[in-house]
């Protein structure tokens, strides 16, 4: 499923937008060494940071989309950041565990 | 034959512009045509290197070189230096304040993924004075 399917399904908030793509698998962490090691390409990336660096780590990791999760909203340094690099930023109110499992549900994951 | 060379100022005073000298060669590296394995593990051990210089020593210096089987990455700060070297590659070791943990940093994971995704690595580090780490990613 793309990103912008999925934004829709999952009755997320949109932050902002990027390039459509799949979302082809999933990872969630906070600690950004974990993320850069070992988040597959493509996934969707749920946390509960919010901060400027989650927008580099995630163009570094080439994920599809970042899931801001437990109605954790980008400040303003992220937005402008995830702007300027095209990030799809997604928000949920569920914790981590809930938003997860939507991501399995509506893409196949 | 020759290479490129690119050279970064990484700010210390700056979060939010951590990163992107990583960012900056990982797409270099994309336009080249460089196999995105090679891409990945470069990206990730030049940005974990890049983080320590932002969070550990306000800021440094990164020179990478681009050759056309492997990537060569200097990595030069003034910052406090690093005393117990062998101690600080011990996966989980931080002395990270918890400042800096709440942004996401300071997993002790930084160093042994350089480490791990590098093909050679040197740290050279003096207390007071500063540390420059040198990181060789060959490409696959
Ligand atoms: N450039 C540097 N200058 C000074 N100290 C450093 C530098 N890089 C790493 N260190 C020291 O080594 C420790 C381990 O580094 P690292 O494995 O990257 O973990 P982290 O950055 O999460 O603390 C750091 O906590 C710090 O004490
Ligand atoms: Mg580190």
């Amino acid at each position: 499923m793309t990103v912008s399917e999925f934004a829709e399904k999952s009755g997320f908030a949109v932050f902002c937008r990027g390039e459509d793509r799949a979302v082809e698998s999933g990872y969630c962490g906070d600690f950004l060494s974990n993320i850069i090691s070992r988040a597959p390409d493509s996934c969707c990336w749920l946390t509960v940071m919010n901060n400027v660096n989650v927008a580099a780590v995630a163009t570094l990791i080439d994920c599809a989309c970042i899931v801001l999760c437990e109605g954790t909203e980008p400040d303003e340094a992220f937005y402008k950041k995830a702007q300027e690099l095209k990030l799809w930023v997604l928000g949920a109110n569920e914790n981590v565990f809930e938003a997860c499992k939507k991501v399995v549900k509506l893409c196949n994951v | 034959m020759q290479c490129i060379r690119l050279e970064y100022d990484v700010d210390g005073e700056n979060f939010s512009s951590a990163g992107n000298a990583s960012e900056s060669v990982k797409r270099t590296l994309k336009q080249m045509g460089v196999a995105p394995g090679s891409v990945r593990r470069v990206a990730i051990a030049m940005y974990e290197g890049e983080i320590n210089m932002v969070i550990h020593a306000h800021g440094g210096k990164a020179v990478v070189e681009i050759y056309p089987e492997r990537v060569d990455i200097y990595l030069k700060d003034s910052g406090p230096g690093i005393e117990n070297i062998e101690l600080a590659m011990k996966a989980g070791y931080s002395t990270a304040t918890e400042s800096i943990r709440s942004l996401g940093f300071g997993a002790g994971m930084g160093l042994p993924n350089m480490k791990k995704y590098s093909d050679e690595m040197r740290i050279d580090s003096t207390v007071g004075v500063g540390t420059t780490v040198f990181l060789r990613v060959n490409f696959e």
